[in-house]
């Protein structure tokens, strides 16, 4: 198809280091470039960074962390951070208004996604806040009543339904204490000038994932399936933290029996992901604090934390799975655990010295 | 009334745009979320859907068009390893 043609001659110009030669004579700057980006030439790729040496930038596979910003959020950023500094408080200007509507707009983006009203949302810095605000400032409020409610942000339906339960037992409605004190905005809830182009990048992330979640559902859900089947097939000894089936599909923790977490991350340099255990020490001995989850000797010392996201690939997957694979079985290979459960010794019942 | 030429018309201009995106990612993700997008949509036989559908398409457009001038105004420094090995 002319189409694939026309990918293949890109993808063949796009790697291809730009004027043709490699050799340093034939540098850089005579070489007009095709694009506005400078030239690579030869191994120059190479990145150098606290001690590391990777051949180019790592594959991102740490959604849980942070994700990349999404081009139509990005989009709705821009003009919003250029026209919208009027401060959205401000009563007496057209600027003000402008920039006000823009963040109700947000609000209402933001409540249709979760299914609230947008008088229930109240913008603050972020999750940190958000939690200390809910816990710290329900209880507060009602600290001096026996009853009150604790809850968690994911609950949300949960959240409303309790406090809707609540009111009809005769409780008026949640109140919070808030953290912040100062103008009064976010009807006292949260004092603070808004950044409008803050507000209105995330409202408009709100409204593309309530109209992409179906999709992209469908997609981590695949990515997730392939990178575990991918790792299974070449690996024993592999657990998933956590339940499979309930569980958000774009994160997937995993622990490799007889291999060490740091070391294992050490050793994926070329992708970027977190690891989910607690820190562990030089000796063989696993974590008290994994031991007294219950979790047994030769899975304690493992766990690393793939994130999947919208902008995940298969070839990514593909690439994670076989540096994974190949790192876990090196490591296997040099450690002394997995010889010991290789000459038969039961690893559960090792008396380990006292320190 | 869209025709069918204009939507084929539509599909190439987005995936020509798409592919000058700087980013890996970014870039595979305009492929295949324009591929599907249309795929999704291929069945549609009331107007006002098609019209509609054709319209959001126009939208996207002019959104990876704005945002690749800004991308490419900031060239990557560095080389993902996914485009540096040949698959």
């Amino acid at each position: 198809m002319a189409s694939k043609a026309i990918f293949s001659t890109l993808r063949r110009s796009l790697t291809k280091p730009l004027g043709g030669a490699v050799s340093r004579r034939h540098h850089l700057s005579t070489t007009s470039a095709a694009t506005a980006s400078e030239p690579y030439p030869g191994d120059e790729h190479a990145i150098v960074m606290k001690g590391v040496r990777i051949s180019g930038r790592p594959l991102y596979l740490d959604m849980q962390s942070t994700t990349p910003l999404d081009p139509r959020v990005f989009d709705a950023m821009n003009a919003s951070s250029i026209y919208d500094y009027g401060n959205p408080h401000s009563r007496t200007h057209l600027y003000g208004w402008e920039a006000e509507n823009a963040v109700e707009v947000a609000r209402i983006q933001v409540a249709k996604l979760i299914g609230a009203s947008p008088k229930e949302i109240v913008f603050l810095s972020g999750a940190t806040e958000a939690n200390n605000t809910v816990v710290k400032g329900v209880m507060h409020f009602y600290k001096d009543k026996k009853r009150h409610v604790i809850t968690t942000q994911t609950e949300h339906k949960c959240v409303l339904d309790s406090c809707r339960h609540l009111q009809q037992e005769g409780r008026p409605r949640v109140r919070l204490e808030p953290l912040m004190n100062g103008g009064g905005q976010e009807r006292g809830l949260r004092s603070g000038t808004l950044a409008t182009q803050q507000v209105v990048g995330f409202g408009v992330a709100c409204e593309l994932a309530m109209k992409e979640m179906e999709y992209d559902e469908k997609w981590i859900k695949r990515l997730q399936e392939r990178l575990l089947n991918g790792v299974r097939e070449k690996l024993d000894g592999v657990v998933v933290n956590g339940s499979l089936e309930s569980r958000y599909a774009g994160n997937l923790n995993l622990s490799f029996a007889y291999v060490e977490g740091e070391s294992l991350l050490m050793g994926l340099k070329e992708v970027a992901v977190s690891s989910g255990s607690a820190c562990t020490s030089a000796s063989l001995e696993p974590s008290y604090v994994l031991r007294a989850l219950g979790v047994d000797e030769d899975m304690a010392h493992t766990s690393i934390r793939f994130g999947i996201g919208r902008f995940t690939t298969e070839e990514e997957i593909d690439k994670a799975v076989e540096l994974t694979v190949k790192q876990v079985e090196k490591l296997r290979e040099m450690s002394p655990l997995y010889e010991m459960v290789k000459e038969g010794i039961d690893i559960k019942n090792i008396q380990w010295s006292q320190h | 009334m869209v025709d069918k030429g204009q939507v084929i018309r539509l599909c190439r201009s987005l995936l020509r745009a798409g592919r000058q995106l700087p980013d890996y990612n970014i870039r595979e993700y305009a492929k295949r979320r324009t591929f599907d997008g249309f795929r999704m949509n291929k069945n549609l036989t009331d107007h006002s859907k098609v019209e509609k559908a054709y319209a959001e398409g126009k939208k996207q457009l002019e959104v990876v068009e704005r945002v690749v001038k800004v991308y490419l105004a900031y060239p990557p420094k560095t080389k993902n390893i996914m485009e540096l090995k040949l698959h």
